[in-house]
């Protein structure tokens, strides 16, 4: 059999394998968590003096976890909107195997930081390492409400939450702090 | 179906059906096959002391090989493995069924690929030569090995990480296909159903590989399935009696001469070859090369 033969054959098996694989590590789980933001949290908005509690029931990240503990620090994401314009430091902690981020400290422009009061603003719901889903609370026009989220691993040292709920969508990039 | 091969599964649990097959078989198949194999061999008035020195030397070498084996995993596995994995992976990939039947397949082509190596550089069958060196074939066969037996699958498994497979799950895949390979070593089994035979490598296919027949050369390198051969164009069906061993016989059960003729031999061999760049080549050219003197 000529060499060109066996390395294009051998070539198409690895591909093929290898394709399949992460075809149902992550092509299947895309498919899976269309967001559908009716099911996963409250639809209705929560008054800003409510507790943010979220409805779901985290789902166990097991204790430990090399792949997924690299969340637990303090974050920092830049904003520039209409509300807010600097950026806020949420600090992200394991409690009970499930990821929280508490607001740590909010930063303007002129990079003078103030205490935040430690309001918890995200819960991570599930999450492998790479993606995972959570419950999100944003403030929009002074008010709060609790959205269903995606968050996806960029690297070690950021990640990405989203998040689109009935059409306020947003991308933002959380940086180690 | 789909649904079930992608559903997340726990490390604990697919550590123990691993052990289950990769560790515990030793007990539940391979010890009780091999007395099997020792009645029959009684039965058949073929249990020689010569046979019994041999089945000795075998578990021997595996000893030596373990040892080795050991202390490259724990330099190896642990550093070179985990490196390549945080550095040069594609994204790495969810442990559930999909992931680890394409990772045991995918472990199975490159000891395909592995094995035809060591059966096709100098250096490789240095080593691999002892495998193949017994004049007997039963499930002690399988346990042995040459020397550098334990270095030429880390090269081969490597890839399997880059591809974001979690090295652990690698090994235990080496390790499933290695375990497999065992239990082909006897002569009790016959031809297996068509189908069967088509797809999996077989106790059948094995003995040619065993074989010193010299259609039987280089033929058969398969782990688990046997279409890799069919594929690649190194299938032989058994047709002719199988005459086990390879074509220089060592003629000893010395565990200490098994374990040692192949690198030996090499090394005359590189004494007598001239020139240093041709001494470097003998390392990769198939076995029976020689430079044009
Ligand atoms: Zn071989
Ligand atoms: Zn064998």
């Amino acid at each position: 059999m000529k060499n060109s033969t066996l390395v294009f054959r051998s070539l198409g098996i690895i591909i093929f394998l290898a394709g399949l694989a992460h075809l149902f590590s992550f092509g299947v789980e895309i498919s899976d968590d269309n967001p559908v933001p009716t099911q996963e949290t409250n639809s209705a908005p929560v008054e800003e003096s409510e507790a943010a509690t979220p409805s779901e029931t985290p789902t166990a990240t097991s204790a430990n976890d090399p792949e997924t503990d690299f969340l637990i620090d303090k974050w920092q994401v830049s904003y520039k909107t209409e509300d807010y314009n600097g950026a806020i430091i949420y600090d992200i902690k394991k409690e009970d195997k499930t990821f929280n981020a508490y607001l740590h400290q909010y930063v303007d422009q002129m990079g003078y930081a103030v205490n935040a009061e430690g309001d918890k603003v995200l819960t991570v719901t599930k999450f492998n390492g790479r993606k995972g889903k959570g419950i999100y609370t944003i403030t929009y026009e002074g008010k709060q409400y609790e959205v269903a989220c995606k968050i996806a691993r960029v690297n070690e040292n950021t990640f990405n939450l989203s998040y689109d709920y009935y059409g306020y969508a947003d991308v933002e990039t959380w940086k180690r702090h | 179906m789909i649904e079930f091969l992608a559903k997340k599964l726990e490390w604990l649990d697919v550590n123990y059906w691993f052990y289950i097959f990769n560790d515990l078989s030793l007990f539940y198949i391979i010890i009780p096959f091999f007395i099997l194999e020792l009645i029959r061999y009684a039965y058949l008035k073929r249990l020689s002391k010569d046979l019994v020195l041999d089945s000795i030397a075998n578990i021997l070498t595996f000893g030596g090989f373990f040892l080795i084996e050991i202390i490259l995993g724990i330099l190896a596995i642990t550093k070179v493995y985990y490196w390549v994995y945080n550095n040069i992976s594609l994204p790495h990939l969810e442990l559930n069924w999909a992931t680890i039947i394409c990772c045991v397949l995918l472990a199975d082509f490159a000891y395909y690929w592995e094995h035809r190596t060591m059966h096709r550089i100098g250096i490789g069958w240095a080593t691999h030569t002892v495998h193949h060196s017994s004049p007997h074939f039963n499930m002690s066969v399988a346990y042995r090995f040459g020397p550098l037996d334990a270095i030429m699958p880390i090269v081969f498994s490597l890839p399997i990480v880059m591809l974001g497979f979690d090295p652990i799950l690698v090994l235990l895949s080496e390790v499933f296909v290695q375990v497999f390979q065992t239990l082909l070593h006897t002569e009790i089994i016959g031809k297996l159903t068509k189908p069967i035979e088509f797809i999996f490598n077989t106790p059948s296919h094995h003995r040619v590989h065993h074989g010193s027949n010299r259609q039987y050369w280089d033929k058969n390198y398969a782990g688990i399935l046997i279409i890799w051969d069919r594929m690649l164009g190194t299938f032989e069906p058994e047709k002719e009696k199988v005459v086990y061993g390879i074509s220089q016989p060592i003629n000893s059960v010395n565990p200490i001469v098994v374990f040692f003729h192949g690198i030996s031999r090499f090394v005359k061999k590189l004494g007598e070859i001239k020139g240093f760049s041709n001494k470097l080549l003998a390392f990769v050219k198939p076995p029976d090369w020689m430079p044009k003197q």
